[in-house]
């Protein structure tokens, strides 16, 4: 990878600060709302207050990441894609330092949920635990960003900003982020289930239980993973063939 | 000796858009060294014809190689150059991070410092793209293209929003580019840019070459010239009859002869008519232009 590259678009994330505020603005005030709410009940035998935080750290880092592939769709508008495309940037540096830009961009809504949980909600969880979750969070936002890779590649740059929105409040929703699963009805969980948000929401929560992650969290992970960006791939060779 | 193979050369190349043909079979060879003017009308398949050459649009048929490889290694070998019109810049970044970063993206470059003087926007480098002006930001496209030390440059309408000062001083660093051996190839539809930069003008018409040669050479395509006259109540099928002229236009009181042989029209036009005011000339280039590119092609 290019390390130019990569610190130029890090350089770009601090100018276009909007993308990085609205990914903290979200979470932050959904995890202030029914954090309060929730504050002294327990879920599941944890309390709600870090469950909750969990979730909302995942919400933050999943729309960053989702959303960080919308540059792409912009890029390809107004034809910087072409002029790389006249460098020897290979296809293949570009995508991963996109994902990486990606997962650099879903740690600052990690940070403050979790920042949110300490102070205001008084969230206190081993050292261990805080780490586990914070890990697997971050490494769970890997499909979002290969997702975000696909929809920069797919949308135009004037829609990719509706899309992103809609795919992240389905995928929140319908994925058991904002909404506990475990007080969904059955239809939903199953739904849920189908989504790549349920299973890595499982994962990140698990540390919690004091359980171990279920393997299927991770397979369905993976396969979620391996399906976007092939499809990314697949639309990247489309659109340059039409170029 | 082993032979240098051209910079450029497209054998048969076709690209058709749903019922449009952008290209329709062109040859063209570029050798090492040459500056070449693609001239044409809008339309004519100038852009079109650059993409297939740099490898972003895939040709119907036909083949491209630069310096004998395919235009795509060419290109990652950084012997390619490009300033295209749809070629954007990200406003976010500064003039010098958006030519240093084009630069690490290459396999060689040239150091940026020298590469902002040529482009003349050396004072600009701390200025964000977003807030250039037009032509600014045209300079800092050919930086761009500059700064991974090509051996080929092709610049798609190069001077556009270029005011007359700049386009000047765009063509002189042209000249000191090709100076140092670099093939230029670049895409006009300014006549005189042609005419006074490049050393060989190609002709495009509904994606085929119609004229190749020197600006001379050209102009003698469209041979002939024009004989201008007073001659109130003109009879233009009359007129036409006369040796040597081709076609003849009435405007109000004057004619237009456009004639193969302007002596022998000359001679009759005086000795049958009341012809005064007499002007003969020789087409320019605008005039063998549009001679060769207006009209359905045949």
């Amino acid at each position: 990878m290019n390390a130019t590259y990569l610190r130029i678009e890090i350089t770009r994330l601090f100018r276009n600060r909007r993308a990085l505020v609205f990914s903290i603005l979200m979470p932050a005030l959904l995890l202030a709302i029914f954090g309060g709410l929730y504050k002294n009940d327990s879920l599941n035998g944890a309390a709600a207050s870090a469950y909750l935080m969990v979730s909302m750290g995942l919400f933050g880092a999943m729309t960053a990441a989702i959303g960080s592939g919308g540059t792409i769709a912009v890029e390809r508008g107004i034809g910087w894609n072409r002029q790389l495309r006249l460098t020897a940037l290979t296809p293949r540096e570009y995508a991963t330092t996109k994902v990486v830009v990606a997962l650099l961009l879903a740690l600052p809504p990690l940070v403050v949920t979790y920042a949110i949980g300490v102070l205001g909600l008084g969230v206190r969880l081993p050292l261990h635990t805080w780490l586990a979750v914070a890990a697997i969070s971050w490494v769970g936002a890997l499909p979002f960003a290969a997702l975000g890779l696909l929809v920069g590649y797919v949308a135009k740059p004037d829609s990719v900003q509706p899309i992103t929105g809609v795919l992240y409040m389905l995928l929140a929703a319908f994925g058991g982020i904002w909404v506990p699963a475990e007080q969904m009805p059955d239809l939903m969980r199953r739904i849920a289930e189908w989504t790549p948000a349920y299973w890595v929401g499982q994962a990140a929560r698990t540390p919690l239980f004091h359980t171990a992650i279920q393997s299927h969290a991770v397979w369905s992970v993976l396969a979620w993973t391996a399906v976007f960006a092939l499809v990314a791939v697949r639309q990247f060779r489309r659109a340059t063939a039409r170029a | 000796m082993t032979q240098t193979p051209p910079a450029i050369q497209v054998t048969g190349l076709v690209k058709r858009y749903a019922t449009v043909t952008a290209v329709g079979g062109l040859d063209l060879t570029i050798s090492p060294g040459e500056v070449v003017a693609l001239l044409g009308p809008n339309g004519a398949g100038k852009s079109t014809t650059i993409d297939m050459l740099l490898g972003l649009t895939r040709p119907d048929s036909g083949t491209v190689q630069l310096f004998g490889e395919r235009p795509g290694n060419a290109v990652r070998a950084g012997r390619v150059g490009a300033l295209l019109q749809s070629g954007g810049l990200l406003p976010d970044l500064t003039v010098r991070e958006i030519v240093a970063l084009t630069a690490s993206l290459h396999r060689r470059h040239r150091p940026v410092g020298q590469v902002l003087a040529r482009a003349g926007i050396a004072d600009l480098a701390k200025r964000r793209v977003s807030t250039l002006s037009g032509g600014q930001q045209q300079r800092v496209r050919f930086a761009v293209a500059l700064v991974g030390e090509p051996d080929l440059l092709v610049l798609d309408e190069p001077t556009t929003g270029l005011d007359v000062e700049a386009r000047r001083a765009f063509w002189a660093s042209i000249r000191q580019e090709s100076g140092q051996g670099r093939t230029v190839l670049f895409a006009t539809h300014y006549l005189d840019e042609a005419d006074a930069y490049a050393d060989r003008i190609v002709l495009l018409r509904a994606g085929t070459v119609v004229a190749d040669g020197t600006a001379s050479q050209i102009k003698a395509v469209a041979t002939g010239r024009t004989i201008r006259a007073t001659l109130p109540g003109a009879d233009p099928a009359a007129l036409a009859s006369l040796a040597g002229v081709d076609s003849v236009e009435v405007r109000g009181d004057a004619v237009l002869l456009a004639c193969n042989n302007s002596d022998a029209a000359l001679r009759s036009l005086l000795s049958s008519t009341d012809a005064r005011d007499i002007e003969v000339t020789a087409r320019n280039l605008e005039d063998a232009f549009l001679a060769l590119t207006v009209g359905e092609p045949a």
